[in-house]
């Protein structure tokens, strides 16, 4: 026996080391960062077009961030990684926290020469990606942030957002709580997304004469709810609004599932993704929700239909929705740059500000005083049996249905706090 | 208010007995062994993947070989990488486990995604009691119920066996215990195989409770360090009475203040490093006295 098998090593470590090392594991995604992020695209080809992207490959919605990027991946496959007559690339990026989205975004700019750049998992994510795109004039897709201060008072030329914000996911699904029931409890994520989901629908519960008999802001990240669950529980609401992401939503639901509480009080939320629900199971699964977009709609254009098809055929997994906003988001920016015939910021600004596509008789588009995106949203439920294990949807509604009704729930100029500098 | 506070404080103390499990194995490695095993919240992830196949091919109780199987990858683990860390740079220790983490977090991506996949419990385990004021899940009382079978089993194999008393003897002074002829490097194999085990027992466990995502790993290590280091590095009692604490705490400050829910534990273990530096179960460090 050596003294290299002394256990008395214990001894050497200290404290310091052990808190440092957990320190260090705590920024283990600006780590990762920086080790080993793949370049997704022909290497071989010579001076090709980059785009960025920026998911996170680390952290509490890499869930989600897996199906975006690859629905971004996907619409460029689908142009066979060219544009305008050049090889093409992807560079993907992490974002394991705000500070690291924004330095991998000055990296994609300043490192990677990227023309344009697609990301931004979560709200906070996308502010910080914006801020980036906005000092070094480079467009920015931002297709799941739903924060409204995206596409409000931070608002600028370069940043193009494609999720709804919160405000018109709330006035689309709040008359519907309100038909449950007067009593509302809410909880809400203690970030930008949640925090702007607590103040729309207490707004709206204001002017409605509902009332808020609790109100928890839940840290993300939060491994265990059943504390959370007794509080409800003893305020006996009517109905409950959450406003938690991704996998806090599924670890919820299966708590809530678990503490008896299915089908007892009802559970609503806005922009929830399939993915979510997929991670709940089809015992737990509960609510009523928006989503932005479902692979089984029928309404969905052609298009659309060919991407889902594409999707599935390469993934063995049916398109969910953060698939179908990476593709889009992508694709918008894609179809941009081949309109512009140009890499130049300007001119693909300028022609994101033109894009526009059909949907069920909508034009879909960017708003030019905001770069919103204006679209439909569909009101889901969960199907009473569920035999499919990637089809936990009934479709309810999809709204607002007319021009008049898209334009009161998404606000006019007037009322928006966007105030854009030109390019 | 006084039946809420009793309400969240035995479910503190149930959710508390989830992460002594998860923090005990990392106690164990670090304090027999030496090796602060940054990997510690992968091997939770991996038994809770491994529960999870077990039981999609298998049934649920098939299951029950996850923890098992974790604590023989955690073994082969220590023959190819660990073992050559005794006696080295501690920090060497720290980045080698670290990238350990990252591997196996990887390979779980690899294999099975990133989404979240479900995995619930066993229908028996379904439903909850009703005490007055307090709620208690079946299956947390089951989560609790084996959380105690294991710590006694362990704590009595550690004090009452011959292979406990060789494992103790050689966290004190290997030199000797290989002197008497005494296979130490099998029993450090074993020792670093059981803290993987338990790490995987509480990725089972948590399974059905917590989302199982690669990513769930993250979930587990943070208290597990926060655990160990309230209550003393390489401390058994120490870690138990540390994770009762933090669950009672998180508990708590969900009832007052749920935005800080997710600090209560840091503030808890700095609270309690500035009275006593060494944890409230550790040995006295001269660096730090």
């Amino acid at each position: 026996m050596t003294d290299a098998r002394k256990p008395s090593i214990t001894r050497w470590i200290g404290r310091r080391s052990l808190l440092v090392g957990a320190g260090s594991l705590g920024a283990s995604g600006l780590v990762s960062a920086r080790l080993g992020m793949p370049y997704i695209g022909n290497a071989a080809a010579a001076d090709p077009i980059k785009i960025g992207m920026i998911w996170a490959k680390t952290g509490t919605i890499v869930d989600q961030s897996e199906y975006l990027a690859q629905g971004g991946m996907l619409a460029l496959e689908q142009r066979n990684n060219t544009l305008l007559g050049r090889p093409t690339e992807i560079v993907w990026l992490d974002e394991p926290n705000p500070q690291g989205a924004q330095q991998n975004a000055e990296r994609l700019v300043g490192e990677h020469k990227v023309v344009g750049m697609v990301g931004g998992a979560l709200s906070s994510f996308a502010l910080a990606i914006s801020a980036v795109a906005k000092k070094a004039k480079v467009p920015y897709i931002a297709a799941n942030a739903a924060t409204g201060e995206l596409t409000g008072k931070s608002c600028n030329k370069y940043t193009f957002r494609l999720q709804p914000p919160v405000d018109v996911h709330v006035r689309v699904l709040a008359p519907y709580c309100a038909d449950v029931g007067k009593k509302w409890y809410l909880l809400t994520a203690a970030y930008a997304f949640g925090q702007d989901i607590k103040r729309s629908f207490e707004d709206y519960a204001k002017a409605n004469g509902i009332t808020i008999v609790g109100a928890d802001e839940v840290p993300v990240g939060t491994p265990d709810y059943s504390s959370f669950i007794l509080k409800i529980r003893q305020a006996k609401p009517d109905v409950v609004i959450g406003g938690i992401a991704a996998s806090d939503l599924t670890t919820f639901l299966k708590q809530w599932n678990e503490l008896g509480m299915k089908g007892r009080i009802p559970f609503a939320e806005i922009s929830v993704g399939n993915t979510d629900l997929w991670g709940v199971g089809p015992d737990a699964a509960d609510g009523l929700y928006t989503i932005t977009w479902y692979y089984k709609n029928p309404n969905n254009p052609p298009e659309e239909q060919a991407m889902a098809a594409a999707y599935e055929k390469k993934y063995g997994r049916p398109a969910a929705d953060k698939a179908w906003m990476g593709w889009m988001g992508m694709k918008t920016l894609l179809d941009s740059i081949e309109a512009a015939k140009s890499t130049d910021s300007a001119a693909i600004v300028a022609a994101l500000e033109k894009w526009s596509t059909k949907r069920d008789g909508l034009d879909v588009h960017y708003r030019n005083f905001d770069h919103q995106m204006v679209s439909r949203l569909l009101v889901a439920g969960i199907k009473p049996k569920i035999t499919d294990k990637w089809d936990y949807f009934d479709i309810k509604a999809e709204l607002p249905k007319t021009t008049a009704d898209i334009e009161k729930a998404f606000g006019s100029q007037a009322e928006s706090a966007c105030k854009m500098d030109a390019v | 208010m006084l039946d809420m506070i009793l309400s969240q404080t035995v479910n503190g103390l149930i959710l508390g007995f989830l992460y002594v499990l998860i923090a005990v194995g990392l106690s164990i490695i670090f304090g027999l062994l030496g090796i602060v095993n940054f990997a510690h919240g992968a091997f939770f992830a991996l038994g809770a993947y491994l529960a999870l196949v077990l039981a999609r091919e298998f049934g649920w109780w098939a299951a029950l070989l996850a923890p098992v199987l974790t604590g023989g990858i955690g073994m082969v683990v220590e023959v190819v990488l660990i073992r050559h860390l005794y006696g080295k740079e501690p920090l060497l220790g720290l980045i080698l486990t670290f990238a350990l983490a990252l591997l196996i977090e990887a390979i779980l991506r690899m294999i099975f995604g990133g989404a979240p996949l479900p995995f619930s419990a066993p229908r028996f385990l379904a439903g909850f009691v009703e005490y007055g004021p307090i709620l208690l899940t079946k299956y947390r009382l089951f989560v609790l119920l084996v959380t105690i079978a294991a710590l006694v089993a362990f704590w009595a194999f550690l004090t009452y066996t011959p292979f406990g008393r060789i494992i103790r003897a050689g966290s004190r002074d290997a030199e000797m215990v290989g002197l008497l002829g005494i296979n130490l490097p099998v029993v450090f194999s074993f020792v670093f195989g059981i803290g993987c085990l338990l790490a995987g027992l509480a990725g089972l466990l948590a399974a059905p409770l917590w989302t199982v995502t690669p990513s769930m790993a993250a979930s587990a290590i943070m208290p597990a360090f926060v655990i160990v280091t309230i209550g003393g590095l390489g401390s058994y009692a120490g870690a138990i009475i540390a994770g009762l604490l933090v669950g009672v705490t998180i508990a708590m400050t969900i009832q007052f203040q749920p935005e800080w829910s997710g600090a209560a534990m840091y503030v808890l273990m700095a609270a309690i490093l500035l009275v006593r530096p060494r944890g409230l179960f550790g040995e006295k460090w001269e660096r730090f006295e």
